[in-house]
């Protein structure tokens, strides 16, 4: 099967209607000519994921973000850097074709990355608000514990959270990858997503956690980091390509989270 | 600036506020005011101050009389308390004070994504509207209560050269006499395990949770490149490929973060160490306190720092 008909099946069965002007969701090597062996869902293309894909006969990658550090996968700003080649090498050689799907997967319903988010943090929706809120009430508890169950869960090593771990909380939002929601909602004690400027943003949430802390105010901010916040919507993702590509191993594989951090 | 306690600190604004001390701008007249310590900062700044800025007076009124200045890198409730239990009411900070680029007084409301929501007006008050956000409304009433003048100094402050944000981590690392004859913010220190530099970075820098590490913990790094703040894949890609060891305040995860990993898992001698971008900025704002005693002498200067936003679960 070759990779075009992959991505007109992800097309016919996505729900919501094509973007032809999304810049992200493209081919970043390969093409629909590219006969497809398998498939890998991942959150990165990082090198071990292409060697590891490679491995197991994978040749479609079918990643959430950038391939060449940046957003636009724009190659004019990389294409001098020996990194580079070495990355488009290592693709070529495998016969590698890689098709991006961000801004459609964010806009099909259910958006995967918040029900792989929510099931890898054991968020259940039997506590949200209502469907589609990403906002759950779950029984009282502290920040600290909270945040301590969060990292257990996610297995994050660098996991980073602000706020004061006493705090009673219980409502929570959860946010995905860069789609951090602003903490200064009245009927939100903590926000739970990816990534997000720390400072001198639209709002800048880890300012106010921490006056809020001043205060005795109840908030919290975790942050996941971006692989562990949207990667485990990418387990979803390819059951979901499996279910009309039912030729060909799909299976997803991990970039896993880049960090370490010090004890 | 060695820290001064708070008693020795409060001493010196009770000596700054003795008669005997002139402001230069003020002849006959012992009072500095806000506009005073702003006009001697544009102008001793050492760059033309732009037009369009993001830099400039946030909050306060130019006529208040300054007994003190404090620096910090994020002007936060507890940081603006310190300074006014110190007596220090005029505050530079180079990060926003109100929760926004925008930092105006009534900072945006609700929910906020990639890209971000312009800032609404700020309503008029009537009994119809919710109350006023309680920690907006605290910082608000803290500064008007204290007369606080809170002035934002970060673009101009960077295009100091050599970048005095850079110099300020050199400085807390003890790395000035390494630097790099070729690139400022490159300096050669003695060979160290990644790990251990991690290490030292945290105890100099004052990190607690904040501090992500992409690279092998033993692999010895001597290069070290400085991108405080907040710096764009570009950035990364003019340095990395000439040091061992980026330290960084902030990336993007998709851009930098998978650029330095993907480096490493190629088999290079490469790290990055992110340790957010407030902690990266602070020993800068340390400088800019040492700065500011040239700017006002006459006054009591002192560095009151934020501290690591961040913790990890244990």
């Amino acid at each position: 099967m070759k990779a075009g008909e992959i991505v007109e099946r992800i097309r016919k069965n996505l729900g919501v209607p094509w973007r032809d002007a999304s810049y992200r969701d493209t081919f970043k090597s390969g093409g629909p000519d590219t006969e497809v062996t398998g498939i890998a869902t991942t959150a990165f293309v990082t090198l071990e994921v292409i060697q590891r894909a490679s491995a197991s006969g994978l040749n479609m990658i079918v990643p959430h973000e950038d391939t060449f550090w940046n957003d636009r996968d724009d190659t004019a700003i990389v294409q001098d850097d020996p990194l580079y080649k070495t990355k488009r090498d290592l693709l070529a050689k495998g016969n590698i074709a890689v098709f991006r799907i961000h801004d459609h997967m964010h806009a099909q319903r259910p958006d995967f990355t918040y029900v792989g988010s929510a099931r890898l943090l054991g968020l259940e929706a039997t506590h949200e608000t209502a469907p589609g809120s990403h906002r759950f009430v779950i029984p009282q508890t502290t920040l600290g514990a909270f945040a301590a169950e969060v990292q257990r869960r996610t297995g994050a090593r660098a996991l980073r959270v602000v706020g004061n771990p006493d705090a009673k909380v219980s409502r929570i939002q959860l946010g995905v990858g860069y789609a951090t929601p602003a903490i200064n909602s009245r009927d939100v004690d903590v926000v739970i997503s990816g990534e997000q400027q720390e400072a001198d943003g639209a709002f800048d949430s880890p300012a106010y956690v921490l006056d809020a802390a001043t205060l005795g105010l109840a908030k919290g901010w975790i942050m996941l980091g971006h692989v562990i916040s949207e990667e485990a919507g990418m387990l979803e993702m390819a059951n979901w390509i499996k279910s009309f590509v039912p030729e060909l191993p799909v299976q997803l594989v991990k970039a896993g989270e880049p960090f370490w951090g010090p004890k | 600036m060695k820290e001064l306690s708070r008693r020795e600190f409060a001493s010196l604004v009770a000596s700054a506020a003795a008669p005997l001390v002139f402001g230069q701008g003020v002849a006959g007249s012992p009072a500095i005011t806000a506009d005073d310590v702003i006009a001697r900062i544009k102008a001793q700044i050492g760059v033309p101050w732009k037009p369009e800025t993001i830099d400039g007076l946030k909050a306060g009124d130019g006529t208040t009389v300054v007994t003190g200045v404090a620096s910090t890198a994020l002007a936060t409730l507890a940081v603006l308390r310190r300074a006014a239990d110190a007596g220090a009411n005029f505050v530079v900070t180079t990060q926003p004070t109100f929760y926004s680029r925008a930092d105006t007084r009534q900072p945006p409301s609700g929910r906020s994504g990639r890209g971000g929501i312009a800032a609404p007006p700020a309503p008029a008050i009537t009994t119809d509207l919710p109350p006023a956000d309680p920690v907006s409304a605290a910082k608000n009433s803290l500064i008007d209560e204290r007369k606080l003048v809170v002035f934002r100094l970060n673009e101009h402050w960077r295009l100091r050269q050599p970048d005095p944000l850079a110099d300020g981590i050199a400085q807390a690392m003890g790395w000035t006499k390494y630097r790099s004859l070729a690139d400022p913010r490159r300096f050669d220190v003695p060979v160290q395990m990644l790990a251990s530099l991690v290490s030292t970075i945290q105890n100099n820098l004052g990190a607690h949770g904040g501090i992500r590490v992409v690279g092998d913990p033993q692999t010895t790094v001597r290069r070290i490149g400085l991108l405080p703040g907040s710096t764009p894949i570009q950035a990364s890609l003019a340095l990395l490929p000439d040091v061992d060891a980026i330290v960084a305040g902030e990336v993007r995860e998709w851009e930098s973060v998978e650029y330095a990993r993907d480096h490493v898992f190629g088999g290079e001698k490469k790290a990055l160490i992110l340790v957010g971008r407030v902690v990266s900025e602070e020993p800068g704002m340390r400088a800019c306190a040492d700065w500011l005693k040239t700017v006002t002498p006459d006054l009591p200067v002192r560095h009151l720092p934020a501290g690591d936003p961040y913790w990890r679960p244990a």
